[in-house]
């Protein structure tokens, strides 16, 4: 048999290469048209943050660039005089999103489980129906509900909590401190506000848990809290977590409820402090001083909205990343 | 009733501690899924440590007789029935057990492998003790992992990765894992509901090989559609038909080589020969 060696039988030529195939698809108007409004709404989107984004910057530029790193360092809000930062409200703003996420995600997860696994399929829709309604009160109305009707059955609460858990040093409060106003208080009032987002995603992902599985514990004398705990919670991990996140997202944005919540303080001992009276987010700051703030302070008002719409961006996209990662969140979308 | 007999006398018995296999009897069972009627008044006996086979086309009811075996048709929302299902003479519809300690005597494999993802080989098959808050001590569960997954016929192909995920493992194998986690519970009896539709050639002869081994220690109710297999496995056998439009019912049961050599109804022979179905 003769073997034929490509390279001789090519000799001083060029090898050619193979033309690939562009499949042509062949788009009609309509096709076209909806492609063009699609893609145009797409990208609106986009473009729009962005554009926020660089208005942010753009109108903080000339306090960003007076105060320097320690905007990210000065706890004190005095931009006309000169010392003005971030790192009390950033702080405030955190603790408040935390105390409102220690309360909203054991709630939203028990919440979800009991519509998913627990509730008769005659109440589940219903409960579905308020769990979503929470989410359509407007957010003043938490704030006015919280601070006339909450607060005063919370603060008995708070003192409780820091005679008895006194040990742990930042429950601890001063003597003579009051529990008014607290990041305490706002954080249980932002933790109602940031409820139905979570229950929502949860329900969605542990209802997708699967069936099979579900049957498998069951046959083996599971309870329905064996499956819960074999089944759907190892399964709705990372929703939960990415849940959670977007909670985190919401509560570190809110803004009204808190600003009639809390009372003002730029004092991080005090804020550190989240049962007694006082406390701070981004959010409010900017809603309190604006009307009142000079162009200059108006300027340091927008550093720290730029500040807040970094953060908030990239809670939301690592709450994405995690949840699309996760087994559970793969088929969700948030 | 049945006698718990063949298995007291059996000496090849590796296990002597294994709680004696139970019977099973379905009088007058009727199913529906709302208002259709699938299932028409059902009256089978499953005898203690024996293989029963139910055959029949898809749709006349078999695999929802077998759900209504271990209470699992109740989890279908508008699932309905009527009759009674007896485990050594205990009605299991009328509060005689309790549901879990039910489902734990009478264990279930399913059509498609459902192992545990998340949890590895050896967890999957002490997942029932979890699940039933038995407490058991480390060297006890490790002798249980092993003699299951001895007798489910997987130990040899997994004994060096117990520790690996449960949904990391072969279509036959994760089936084999189900059933070392469903006898793991110690259950007299055994729900099989076409246990091998998802496998290979292989897998399936590895699975009716296991069924063999654990026949005489454990009562099984299996469905399938393979002729062969329900011949090569079953002792008993009972063959289920659905008319057009019409619930499903038993034309006729019993022992199985007179049921598919010398059966009384001339369907059974047609299904039986493969000449329809």
């Amino acid at each position: 048999m003769q073997v034929i060696d490509p390279s001789i039988a090519l000799e001083g030529t060029t090898p050619i290469e193979e033309e690939r195939v562009r499949p042509v698809t062949r788009r009609t108007g309509a096709d076209r048209a909806f492609r063009l409004t699609t893609f145009g709404a797409g990208t609106l989107t986009l473009v729009l943050m962005g554009v926020i984004g660089l208005f942010l910057l753009v109108r903080s530029w000339s306090a960003i660039s007076a105060a320097g790193l320690s905007f990210f360092t000065t706890s004190a809000w005095q931009p006309d005089g000169g010392a003005f930062g971030i790192a009390a409200v950033l702080l405030g703003t955190f603790l408040i999103a935390f105390v409102a996420l220690g309360f909203a995600v054991p709630l939203a997860a028990g919440g979800a489980l009991f519509i998913t696994d627990y509730a008769p399929s005659k109440i589940k829709t219903p409960l579905v129906w308020l769990v979503d309604l929470l989410a359509a009160v407007p957010s003043l109305i938490y704030g006015l509900w919280g601070r006339a009707y909450l607060q005063p059955k919370i603060i008995p609460i708070s003192e409780w909590i820091s005679t008895h858990l006194g040990f742990i040093p930042f429950l601890k409060a001063k003597p003579g401190a009051g529990f008014a106003a607290s990041t305490f208080i706002a954080g249980v009032v932002v933790a109602l506000m940031v409820l139905p987002i979570c229950t929502a995603v949860m329900r969605e992902v542990f209802s997708q848990a699967p069936a099979g599985e579900k049957e498998g514990a069951l046959a083996l004398g599971g309870t329905r809290w064996g499956v819960v705990r074999d089944v759907v919670l190892p399964f709705g991990r990372g929703g939960m977590v990415g849940a959670s996140m977007l909670g985190l997202g919401r509560a570190l944005g809110e803004t009204i409820a808190v600003t009639l919540i809390i009372s003002p303080t730029f004092d991080i001992t005090r804020l550190t402090h989240p049962l007694e009276t006082g406390g701070n987010s981004i959010a409010s700051l900017i809603a309190l001083r604006f009307s009142e703030s000079s162009s200059f302070g108006i300027s340091a008002l927008m550093a720290a909205g730029l500040a807040l719409f970094v953060i908030t961006l990239l809670v939301n996209a690592v709450a994405s990343l995690v949840v699309s990662r996760s087994r559970s969140g793969a088929s969700t979308e948030i | 009733m049945t006698t718990i007999e063949h298995e007291v006398l059996d000496l090849n018995n590796p296990a002597p501690e294994l709680p004696p296999s139970s019977s099973l009897t379905a009088r007058g069972v009727s199913a529906w899924f709302g208002d259709h009627k699938v299932l028409e008044r059902v009256n089978l006996d499953m005898p203690a440590g024996e293989v029963t086979a139910l055959i029949g086309p898809s749709g006349c009811g078999k695999s929802t007789f077998l759900r209504i075996l271990n209470r699992m048709h109740e989890l279908v929302p508008s699932a309905t029935l009527s009759g009674t299902i007896a485990l050594d003479g205990d009605d299991i519809y009328r509060g005689d057990i309790p549901v879990t300690e039910m489902r734990r005597r009478i264990g279930m494999v399913f059509q498609k492998p459902n192992p545990f993802p998340a949890m590895t080989v050896s967890e999957n098959v002490i997942a029932g003790l979890k699940l039933s808050g038995v407490k058991a001590t480390k060297s006890d569960r490790r002798d249980l992992v092993e003699s299951c997954l001895q007798r489910a016929g997987l130990w040899n192909e997994v004994k060096n990765r117990l520790g690996a995920a449960g949904g990391a493992l072969s279509g036959g194998q994760q089936q084999r894992l189900c059933i070392a986690r469903a006898l793991a519970v110690k259950p007299s009896v055994l729900l099989m509901d076409e246990p091998c539709s998802a496998l290979d050639p292989t897998s399936t002869r590895r699975i009716e090989e296991t069924i063999a081994e654990i026949a005489h220690e454990v009562t099984i109710v299996i469905v399938t559609h393979n002729m062969q297999q329900a011949h090569r496995v079953s002792n008993t056998a009972a063959f289920f038909l659905a008319g057009e439009g019409e619930p499903g019912h038993i034309v006729e049961s019993g022992d199985t080589e007179t049921l598919f050599t010398n059966p009384a109804d001339p369907r059974t022979l047609d299904y039986v020969n493969g000449r329809f179905g």
